[in-house]
This record gives C-alpha cells, structure tokens and sequence, in this order.
C-alpha cells in the first residue's frame, strides 16, 4: 500500500514537472526566474542601485545610466558620467544580465559582483571610491542597520557589490509573448514575427544571438564579412578594440561579447558604439558585415517584429 | 579510610579520562585531515568531469550539433567555481601540487579561450553551409553552366566538411580556382558568381581556422596535466594516511601505557587500603581503650574515627555518633548542653574552641577538652572526665571563698608565728597587702599596748593546743591604731601534730568609736543650754534633760509619760498645730517660733525645732523636739525692723518709709492746711552705667547720686530711694511753686555733673516730674502715680527737664486707662479687623505685595487710629497677643488669595519691637506658615527704624532669626528716624519703604525729591527693594517711577480695604490691568 502511494506521488511530481518544463525545442529558450535571491538582500541593491551617493559628487546612481523603467539603459551611444564626463562605450542594459556569460562589452568582469564594482571606480563614470562611498554610507544609520542585518562585517565594498549583484539578477523580463510561444501556447505570435524568426534563424543571426538570452553567451568579431570601422569611418577608438583591451592580444582587436537581444527593441542606439540609431538599421549593418548578405527590407522588417516579440515584462520596466 | 579510596578513584578518574582526552583528540583529528582529502578528490573528480564535457561539447560544437551555446556557459562558470575552491584547498600547500594545479588552470584558460573562438568560428562555418546553395541557386538563374560547377565544387566542400581530407581539400582549391577564371555569360553572372565565391572562400577559410583552432584545442594536455595532479594528491594522501597510522600507533600505545598505569595505580592502592585498614583498626582498637573520649573529624566536618567513651561521655549523641557524621550536626544536637570555660573559669564563646579548655555538660560532669587540628585540616577531639577533681576543687574553692569573703581577718601562721596567709579583709583591716605581710612575723601590727607577760600567756596557751581568745591594740601600715578582738586556734595534722595557727580577728575599732560617741552625746544631753524632749511614737515624752527642767520648770519625773500638750500656751489655734505636725509627719521636722507656758503659769516664747527619728519602716517611731527660749531675741526685732525701713546703699528712706511718711504729710498737710510737693526723680543713663562698668560703680555712683539730691533740699524733707535708679522728694509745707520747680532744676543740674568714679568721668541725667498735694491728688497712691506720670512726660520732653503733672495729663491717664480696658475687650468682641492695602508695580499695573493694617472699630468711638491704639498696645503689653493674631490672620487671608488664583501676591506685616520683648518667636511665625501652607518668601515683615535703633544687638538677634525661616524683612517709615547705612548693613532687612511725609509733597518740595532720590540711589546700592508709601497723585507716581521706585502704594491706587473688598479689588485689578 504504502509503496503505491509513494509510486503516484512520484508520478505526480514528475508529470507536474514534465508539464512546467515543457518547452519548443529551439536554440531559444525562455527566461527563468532566479528563485533562490535573498529577497532583503535584492532590496537593499535595490537602494544602492538608486543611490547618488555612491558618486563622488553624489549626482549619479546606477540607475542615473541604467533607466529601469525604459528597459535598463539611457538612449544613448554614451552616457554622461559625473561632472558631464562623456562615457566612451554604449551603456548596455542592466536587464537580463544574470544570463549573459561574461559582463561588459569586453567581457572583464566574470561575474556581476565584479561589475558593480566598476562604475564606481571610473573616473568618467562615478569617479569614486570604495572608501569614499562607505563613509558617507556609513553616516545613513538606516544604510548601516541594513548592512548589519545582512552583513557580519557591516559595509564594505565587497558587501555592495554583493547586494547589487542580488538586486540585478532579480531584474529578468518573463513572459515576453515569443517565450509563451516557446512554451506552447497558441496564438501569442502573429504571422510576421514567426516570418521574422524563421528569417532570423535561416539567415544566421541564429547563430550567435542564441540561447536564453539571444546572445550574451559567446564573443565575435564585428565585422567578420566586411570592414565595418572603415565603412562607419571616424577614428578607431579605444572602445572600438573590444576585447584587446583585456588580453592585449592582437587576434582580440574588434572581439566584443555578442550582446543579448532580448530587449533590443526598446534600447536604440545600437552596437558598442551606439552607431545605428534604428533596429532596421542594426538587422541590415549586422546582416551586411557579419553574414556579407543584403537582407531586402520586408524581410527586415519581419525579423524586427520578431524581436519585438522578445520583449517581457519586469515590474520596472514600463515600457 | 573512605578519603584514601576517594583518593584512588580520583587518580583513577583522571588517568582514565587523560587516556579518553588523547583518543578523542586524535580521532578528531584525523576526521579533519581526511575531510579535506575527500573534498579535493571530490573536486578534482569534478573537475575532470567537466573538462571532460567540455570536450564534448567542443565535438558538439564543430559536428555543428549544439545549436546554443548556454550549456557551455554553465560549464565555464562550473570551472571557475572549481578553481576556486580547489585554489583554496588546504591541501595546496604542497607546493609540488599547488605548481601542478597551476599548470592546469594554465590549460585551462587556453581551452576556454580557444573554445570561444571555436564557437564564433563555428557560428561563421555553419552560417556558411547554410547560405551557400541559396547563393547557388541565385546563379542558377543567371548562369546555369556555373551553378552546375558551382554545385560540384559545393559538394566537395561538404564532403571536405565531413572528411577533412588533404585531397578533398586540393580539389576544392582546383574547382575554386577553374570557377574563378571561368569567363562569365554575362556582367550579372559575374557579380552573383564573385559573391558566391566570396562566400565559398571565406566558408573555406572560416573552416580551416575552425579545424586549425580544434587540432590547437585538442593538443592542449589538461588531462595530463589532470593525471599528475591526481598522482600527486593521491602520493601526499598515502603519505598522510601513513603518518597517522604511525602516529595512531604511538597514540594507542600511550593510551595502552596510560591504561597500564591505571591499573597499577588501583593495584597500588588496593594494596595500600588493605594497609591503611589494618592500621585503622589498630588505631581504632587503641582509642577504643582510651580512657578518654576520643573523636577525630576530616576536613570537612565528617567524623572519621571516635571511640565508645565519646557516646558515653556525650550520651544525648548516642543516635547521632556514626562515621560519617557531620560535626555541625552534632553540635545542633547539642545546643546549650555543654558549657565552656577557660582553664582560669572564664567562659569561652565559641562552638569548638580549639586547644585546651573545661566543658560542664548538663549532667554536671567536667571534662578537660582539647581540640586541636590534624595536617589534613580535621580536628581531633580529646576529652578526660575530672568530675572529681572539679568537686575537690569546688570544695577547695568553697572553702577557700569563706576565707577570703569572711568579714574577719583570718591569719594563718605556722609554729613559729611566720605568716603563711592572710585574707583580704586582713589586708583591708591593717592595710598591708598579702605579698607584704606573708612571710613577717604579727609583730609588725604590735603596738605595743600588751605586756610580755600577757604574750607569753597567749604563747602558753597556745602550745598547749587551746584556743586563745582576747583583744589587740593594733597599729595599721599607715601607723593609726585600731581595736581587734581575735581568736587564735592551732591546727594539727593527721598525726595530731600541731603545724599552725589560726588567727581570726575582728576589727572592733567602730564599735568602740561608737561607745565614746554615746557617751559624747549623753553629756551633750545633760549639759546643753537648750531643752530637750524625746517623745514616743505615740507622742508621749520619754526622756528630757536638765535644761527642759531649767526653762519649763517641770523636773523629768513630772514631764515622762505624758504628752507635749501640757505645754501649751493656748495662743496658738488649731490649725498652727495642725500644720506643724503636718510639716513633721511629711518633712521630718519643724522649725519655727511657739509660745509655751512654762509649769509656773508664764508664757514665753521659744524656737522650737522638732525632727521626727523614723524606724526601720520609715514609720516615725520617736520625736526629738529641741527649743531656746527666744523672750530676749524678741525684744531685738523691732530694732531690726527699724532698719529694714533704710536703704542699706544709701542710706535714705525706703520705698515702705516713704509710704509711711507720705501718709503722715498727708495727715499734717491735712491738718495744717499745707500743700506737699512731690518729685519724682528718673536718673537717665544709668543703666548704661550699670550695665557697662558693672554693678559696683553703679552703687558707688547712686550713693553720689544719693548724696547730691540731699544737698539739693532742707533736712525736712524727705529723700527716698524708691526703687532702682529711682529717687522721691518729698516736700512739706510748699507755698511757692517756683520754689518746687528751683528744687527740680537744682536736682537736675547736680545731676548732670560730672561724677568721677574710680578715675572715670561719668556723665548721666535725670527727668523729674512733680505733683502737689492737694491740687493733683489726695492719697498718697495717687500722688505717686502722678509723679510717675509727670516724670514720663518730662522724659518725652527730651529729658533733663522737670514736668509738673497737669489736668490734661490727667485727663490723658484716664483716657488711656479706659481705652487700655476697651482695648482688652476689643480682643474679645472681635472689634479688631485686618484691613489690606496693595503695594502696585506702577510699571507693570500689577498687584506686588499687601500689606495688612490692624483696625480698630470701636463701639462708640467709630474706627480708632492705629497710630493711638498700636503705642497703648504696646505699652500694656497687649501688642503681644494682637501681633501674633495679625500675623496669622494675614497669613490665612494670603492663603486663601493664593488659592483663588493670586498666586503671585506677598504679604506684609507689621512688627513691634514690644512684640520681641512679648516674646513673639520665630518659631511662632514658623509654625503659622506650616499651618497655612504658605513659603516663607511670600511673608515681609515690617519694622520701624527705630525698633532697628534701640537695643540694637537684641533686635538683630531676634529679626535674624526670622530671616533664617525665609521671610523678608522691611523699614518702614524709612526716612523719619536715623537710619544710617552703618545701621542698615547691620540688619537683614530686604525692603526700604520710603516715608509718606517725604511723598506728601513730591514732585514739588525740592528737598523732599531729592532726599527721595538719595534714598532710591541708596536702595540700589544696597541692593535692597524700595516701596513708596502714602501715594495720592499721578504726579507722585509718575515722579517717583521715573527716578526708579516702582513699587508704590497710597490712596491713588487703593484704600486699605476689608478683606472681601481686596479681593473684589484684586479681580478688577486681574481683569482690568492698568485700570487703576
């Protein structure tokens, strides 16, 4: 008796699992949720994430760059840091970003812990520094009872990255209508945005911007059908080397993280350089010096609506 | 014995655990080694897991199989958790392992950066496959010719994808290069075959690199690398697994060692108990026998071993004496049933003393105790029973007692008179001490009043072993001599052998004393001048003397038996005797004057002192009367009399013989039809005289005094000293009354002289005041009375002047005397009323203070000014009792203000000097302002400046006390007297009230403002408050605020006014601020 009870809960628990987890089999998959976040510590990034002071002349937060509610970026090809420093590289968007293998466009920072540290410390970012931001968090009784709830050692710099990193990875945007799709439901898609996945994938896009977060998981080099700096004209910036800046090795030049598409839609301009001002533009450039094919318009069209379709929802995010 | 085995178990305990300690510390250690041994294989097993997938997936990726790259990135991020915690593995300490490690994280990262570029590569390659035959197709359109070979060459190109062969390769380089030389059919041929070309190439290249960065990845030797860490970590395990067999070894065999010892140990110890309990019960057997008891306690109060005698000696312990038993109990069974006392018989405190000392149990028995502690901290308790020895003693002691408490002297000599002992009261009769007389011969108290014959009769006596029995003239160490009756006895030992003699004296000087004493007094009996009569307790007369006979001229026969009363003289009544008796049955005696008659019918008078001789009930049990007769003594009287009529000072008559003569001149005067003068003379000054050179040159300087008034007047007249520095002159048969008034100033001018006594010049007055007989008064009360009077007005007069008493002032006395009397009724019918009158701050509007005024509504007369009744107050003394009911009223009215909301308003009071002389004391006030509640700063109490002048020291004394409760102190009238600074620094006065005389005329009298202006100047740098009284006008206000007094009261603010109608005033001047 006892044994077949606890056959049918087994089965029950299997079937249950079976049925959430059923998914197309597409090399997009949907976005998850991250369950295991310590909610007051995702709450106290939160704060952090918001908070000025965490600039040297307390005018910027993160948010001041990375705008929630528009979809985690500020429009533009480069942000203005504190003192109206001018940023040399295109804010990416902080949505998603749990997913994406590597941080940045260059792909320093393993981790998200390690890429809250770095605004801070950019000069033409905030331009602060650890023991700047903790004395004068340290004055805000209400910052330190948080960390002492949280933290044995109270504030350090290592503790704020912590709890924006936990505040980060809370920023997902589910239920976008292509991963309802995905999983099976009926009718979310109109007949264009498949159209304009099935381009995607039989173009090749597919190949790079793939997996949870349609890109975000490998590297690639800009321009590998064609020269795109020499057509973008203008100098080569720093920001232009990509990845050369970390390795310093030549084959690394113009090697950048393949960025995610999941909210491509909402964050014009487009590319590290911020150098295509409209998605169409963006589809026909990478179409051009990644896969060296002219992509007609009304197809273009049809993958944009496909991305369109990407966008989720996060309760910031109000687009 | 139970303290060796706690002994044994206690080492055995702590070698048994010692031996746990050491297994469980090793077992905990090599538990911890081990851990971290299984988590790094456990880790490194991971590891090659996942390099392992990764290798797969790298295969997946370039067979173009894994179609996102997702999987990949969880791998990574696995190895790079891996590398972390491998990298902080203890173990890494090996420095042999941590460089292999190192090693491998080095291929590592080249693995996975290879692997990023094999997945972009891949991407190239596989988006290549895919567009090629749609790129084909495009030419198809336009040159089929080329697409055919464009077909061929794209199927070499796959195969080359599938097989990576070299002559694949070379054909697919053959075709490229025939197809790109190929002449196109037409310009847009061209164009669709370069771009198809394009494509070809770059798929070729991109699949080149591909196969290039695969081979690169492949050659990368992680799991080399993998192996010789795992041979590495595998060698330090075995290593380490060895070490701590050895030492596990080393670690049982010390733990079998300690086991080893343990056991030889209890062994050891069995042997040793078997031992000691051998020894115990050889022990025990010998206290057993102990004729003492015995009891020995540990360290902790158990008893260890005690023997049978212990129970029997302490019976009551009986169920409570067991090993084991606790001392303390013990002792509480006990209680007070055994007491302690030191070997010299003094108590000892203290539950168990320790050393030697007595116990008396309830039993009566004495034990000889003795405590005293063993090495290991326990007691041991020894008790011998000397019960016995203890009687003997008592015995001894008892007798020994008697001797030294006896009331006789006991000496003890032996055969040769040597002293052996004398008792205290030999030392105490003859003065020598013990230590002095043992060892002398009695000779040392001879005297020498005894014949040798009559010693060698005591000798005789003696050696013939009777007693002797007679009477010493002694003389004591100080050399007086002293009466002794003794008896002297030999004492003789078993055999009969005569070895001492006993001297037991008595000291009979006392009563030898007391023989000559009653002889003495028998002679006195019968010699003496004065009678003597001795009656019974029934107050019949037992023995008189011959001097009795001699003055009542009854012979003893006659008086014996019978009572007192034929004495008698019948002049006295009833109640003299009654009294007299009465003062000898509750006195004891009487002294005093009687007439008696003697047996031939005379009276005569005699001083006659009775003492009644109580018996040993206290009972009267006979009365001695002693008398004198006095008929001569009573002829010296009125001589004496005479002279109690004199002033022993001066000499002059006094008081009474004035009155004598005064009635006598009022009998002539009568009869002659003359007129008498009377003067009455008050010297000024002379009590400071008195006061300050003492008493003897005041008596020297009133005998000058005396002497002077005499030369002023005719030995006719009469000069009398009336009382103090008060003189009378009477003068008889006056007809001119210039001629009296030429006395008075004659008087006052030799008065004013200087005086010079003992080397000083002293300067005094006199005031006179005159009355004349017939024309002021009729008696001779009267006429002193007017003196008096006139005396007193001469003295407001300014003193050294002479007043004649005057109608008026006679009026004035009566006057005065009926108001005094309606003064006292006033009390009673409650005629007298606190009026109020507020003090305003003129600058605020607002009520400061009230001062209270009496008032008196007199039935007939209306309302009587103060001004006359307050100084008739004081000089009957009334003041007293109406100050201290102003003071109270006033206090119970602010009360109540206080509490009807008036919480601000003080209180002022008026205070008369008479009032300290009255006795009004701080305490009083102290009390009136418990009784109402009120705080003592509230209260001002004002005073006259001239209370503040006259007996300046007094006066201080008194206000200090009532400034000590907290009360302020004020001058009124300040301004009229002679208030100087000096004066006021001296007092603790608080407020100046600045006359109303000085504020009549303001602003207009130029001296009053600027006397005004001195006195507020004056204030400020005293730092006293200032109020102006008796303000009428707006001017006055205005003047007086602007020269900085603002506290000011007078008719222009308010009237004094009944209590009800100040507090109807206080609510208009509440709700009306500034109204007044």
């Amino acid at each position: 008796m006892r044994n077949y009870l606890k056959l049918l809960i087994f089965l029950l628990i299997m079937s249950s699992d079976a049925l959430a987890g059923w998914v197309k089999n597409e090399p997009i998959q949907p976005l998850t949720a991250d369950h295991d976040l310590n909610p007051k510590l995702a709450a106290l990034g939160d704060r952090l994430f918001h908070d000025r002071r965490l600039s040297q002349d307390n005018s910027l937060s993160c948010a001041g760059c990375h705008v929630l509610s528009t979809g985690g970026t500020d429009g533009k090809a480069k942000s203005m840091g504190v003192s109206g420093a001018i940023g040399g590289i295109k804010a990416p968007t902080v949505y998603n970003t749990r997913f994406n293998f590597v941080q940045f466009w260059d792909g320093r920072a393993p981790t998200l812990e390690a890429q809250a540290a770095g605004p801070v410390h950019n000069p033409i970012e905030m331009n602060s520094n650890w023991q700047e931001v903790i004395s004068k968090l340290g004055n805000d009784p209400s910052m330190v009872a948080d960390f002492d709830a949280l933290f044995e050692d109270g504030i350090t710099g290592e503790n704020i990255t912590i709890a924006i990193a936990a505040f980060e990875r809370s920023l997902v945007t589910l239920n976008s209508r292509f991963d309802r799709w995905l999983r099976g439901e009926k009718g979310v898609l109109t007949e264009k945005e498949r159209r304009g996945y099935r381009l995607f994938k039989s173009y090749g896009c597919i190949s790079c911007h793939q997996g949870v977060n349609v890109g975000g998981n490998m590297y690639g080099f800009i321009g590998a059908m064609g020269d795109y700096f020499e057509d973008r004209g203008g100098e080569i910036t720093p920001a232009d080397l990509g990845r050369y800046n970390v390795t310093q090795r030549a084959e690394d030049k113009h090697y950048f993280k393949v960025p995610s598409l999941r909210l491509a839609a909402v964050n014009p301009p487009y590319f590290h350089d911020g150098s295509a001002k409209t998605l169409n533009d963006a589809v026909r450039v990478m179409g051009r010096y990644q896969l060296g094919r002219e992509i007609p318009d009304d197809e273009i069209e049809d993958i944009v609506a496909f991305l369109f379709s990407l966008v989720g929802e996060h309760i910031r995010f109000k687009p | 014995m139970k303290m060796l085995k706690a002994i044994s178990t206690k080492r055995s305990l702590l070698l048994f655990s010692l031996s746990v300690a050491f297994v469980l510390l090793l077992v905990l250690f090599w538990d911890d080694e081990s851990q971290e041994y299984a988590e790094l294989s456990h880790h490194l097993l991971q590891l090659k897991e996942m390099d392992a997938r990764l290798d797969r997936d790298v295969l997946r990726i370039t067979s173009f199989l894994l179609v996102q790259y997702d999987p990949l990135v969880r791998t990574s991020n696995r190895l790079r958790e891996l590398k972390e915690k491998i990298n902080s593995n203890p173990k890494l300490s090996d420095k042999v392992l941590a460089d292999l490690v190192e090693t491998y994280w080095r291929g590592m990262d080249e693995k996975l950066d290879i692997l990023e570029r094999i997945k972009f590569q891949a991407a190239q390659v596989r988006n290549g496959i895919h567009y090629l035959p749609i790129a084909a197709r495009e030419l198809e359109a336009v040159d089929p010719e080329a697409y055919r070979d464009m077909l061929e060459l794209l199927n070499s190109l796959y195969t080359y994808h599938l097989f990576y062969t070299d002559t694949q390769i070379e054909d697919i380089h053959s075709a490229l290069a025939k197809l790109k030389q190929k002449s196109p059919s037409s310009p847009a041929s061209r164009e669709v075959l370069d771009k198809v070309l394009f494509h070809v190439d770059s798929n070729l290249g991109d699949l080149t690199e591909l196969g290039g960065l695969k081979i690169r990845y492949l050659a990368i030797p992680t799991l080399e690398y993998f192996e010789y860490i795992h041979a590495r970590h595998e060698r330090n395990r075995i290593i380490e697994i060895a070490n701590k067999k050895q030492l596990i070894v080393i670690l049982s065999a010390v733990v079998f060692i300690l086991l080893l010892g343990l056991w030889q140990l209890i062994r050891s110890l069995q042997k040793a108990h078997l031992e000691v309990n051998r020894a115990w019960y050889r022990l025990h057997d010998a206290v057993e026998n102990l004729s003492e008891a015995f009891a020995l306690f540990d360290a902790d109060g158990r008893l260890v071993l005690h023997n049978r005698r212990f129970g029997e000696f302490y019976p009551w312990l009986k169920d409570w004496i067991f090993e084991g038993a606790n001392i303390s109990a013990l002792q509480s069974v006990t209680g007070n049933r055994i007491h302690n006392l030191s070997l010299e018989g003094e108590a000892v405190f203290g539950v168990m003393p320790i050393g030697q000392y007595l116990e008396q149990v309830e039993s009566g028995a004495w034990f000889l105790a003795s405590n005293n502690y063993t090495t290991e901290g326990g007691v041991v308790c020894v008790r011998s029973d000397i019960t016995e020895s203890k009687q003997a003693e008592a015995d001894l002691r008892k007798l020994g007692r008697v001797l030294e408490q006896s009331p006789t002297s006991v000496m003890i000599t032996d055969t040769n008179g040597t002293i052996e002992y004398v008792n205290p009261k030999f030392e105490k009769v003859s003065g020598y001490s013990a230590a002095e007389a043992v060892g002398q011969n009695p000779r040392i108290l001879k005297s020498g009043d005894k014949t040798k014959e009559e010693y060698t009769e005591m000798w005789n006596t003696l050696l013939a072993g009777k007693e002797w029995r007679g009477m010493f003239h002694n003389r004591r160490k100080d050399g007086s001599i002293y009466w002794e009756s003794a008896s002297i006895c030999p004492l003789r030992d078993e055999m009969g052998k005569i070895t001492h003699f006993i001297a037991v004296k008595e000291d009979i000087t006392a009563q030898k004393r007391a023989e000559d004493q009653l002889r003495m007094n028998a002679t006195v009996f019968e010699t003496t001048a004065e009678g003597i009569m001795v009656t019974d307790a029934d107050n019949l007369i037992k023995t008189v003397n011959p001097a009795f006979t001699r003055i009542t001229g009854y012979a003893p026969e006659e008086a014996i038996g019978r009572g007192p009363s034929m004495l008698s003289s019948g002049r006295h009544n009833k109640a003299f005797y009654e009294s007299l008796w009465d003062s000898v049955l509750q006195k004891g005696y009487w002294t005093g004057e009687i007439w008696n008659r003697r047996k031939d019918g005379s009276v005569f008078p005699e001083w006659l002192s009775i003492a009644a001789i109580p018996g040993e009930d206290g009972i009267a049990k006979e009365y001695v009367a002693v008398f004198s007769d006095i008929s001569k003594h009573k002829q010296d009287e009125e001589q004496i009399r005479y002279q109690a009529n004199y002033d022993a000072l001066t000499g002059l008559p006094n008081r009474s013989l004035l009155s004598d003569r005064l009635t006598q001149a009022i009998g002539s005067a009568n009869r002659e039809n003359w007129k008498l003068a009377l003067l009455f003379i008050d010297l000024d000054q002379f009590k400071m005289v008195n006061d300050t050179f003492g008493h003897v040159m005041g008596d020297e300087l009133l005998q000058q005094v005396a002497s002077r008034i005499e030369a002023c007047v005719r030995e006719s007249d009469t000069v009398a000293r009336f009382g103090g520095d008060e003189f009378v002159i009477l003068l008889q048969d006056v007809t001119d009354m210039d001629a009296v008034a030429g006395i008075a100033a004659k008087v006052i001018d030799s008065i004013i002289r200087v005086f010079t006594l003992y080397g000083r010049e002293i300067y005094i007055g006199a005031s006179v005041g005159i009355t004349i007989f017939p024309d002021d008064a009729v008696n001779a009360d009267a006429l002193l009375r007017n003196a008096d009077m006139a005396m007193y007005q001469a003295k407001a007069h300014g003193r050294n002047n002479y007043q004649f008493f005057t109608a008026s002032m006679q009026q004035r006395t009566l006057e005065r005397q009926q108001l005094e009397l309606d003064l006292r009724l006033a009390i009673k019918r409650n005629e007298l009323e606190i009026y109020y009158q507020p003090v305003v701050d003129a600058t605020l509007d607002r009520v400061v203070s009230i001062e209270a005024l009496l008032r008196w509504n007199h039935p007939h007369r209306g309302v009587v000014s103060p001004n006359r009744f307050i100084p008739l107050a004081e000089d009957c003394g009334l003041i007293g009792s109406v100050g201290e009911w102003v003071i109270k009223g006033a206090c119970e009215q602010l009360s109540q203000w206080h509490k009807a909301g008036f919480a601000d308003l003080n209180m002022a009071v008026n205070l008369s000097s008479r009032q300290r002389e009255l006795g009004l004391e701080a305490d009083y006030l102290r009390q009136v302002l418990q009784d109402t509640g009120l705080s003592p700063e509230t209260l001002t109490l004002e005073m006259t400046e001239s209370l503040l002048m006259r007996d300046t020291d007094e006066a201080i004394t008194w206000l200090t006390g009532f400034k000590a409760l907290g009360v302020n102190l004020s001058v009124d009238d300040f301004g009229t007297g002679y208030s100087s600074l000096s004066y006021l620094k001296r007092f603790p006065v608080d407020i100046l009230k600045i006359d109303r005389s000085f504020v009549n005329d303001l602003p207009a009298d130029i001296d009053d403002a600027s006397l005004v202006k001195t006195i507020v100047a004056m204030a400020e740098s005293l730092n006293l408050s200032l109020v102006a009284e008796g303000v009428e006008s707006k001017e006055q206000a205005d003047f007086l605020v602007d020269i900085g007094c603002r506290n000011l009261q007078g008719f222009y603010y308010a009237k004094p006014m009944s209590a009800a109608a100040m507090t109807v005033w206080l609510n208009g001047d509440v709700q009306g601020t500034g109204t007044t």
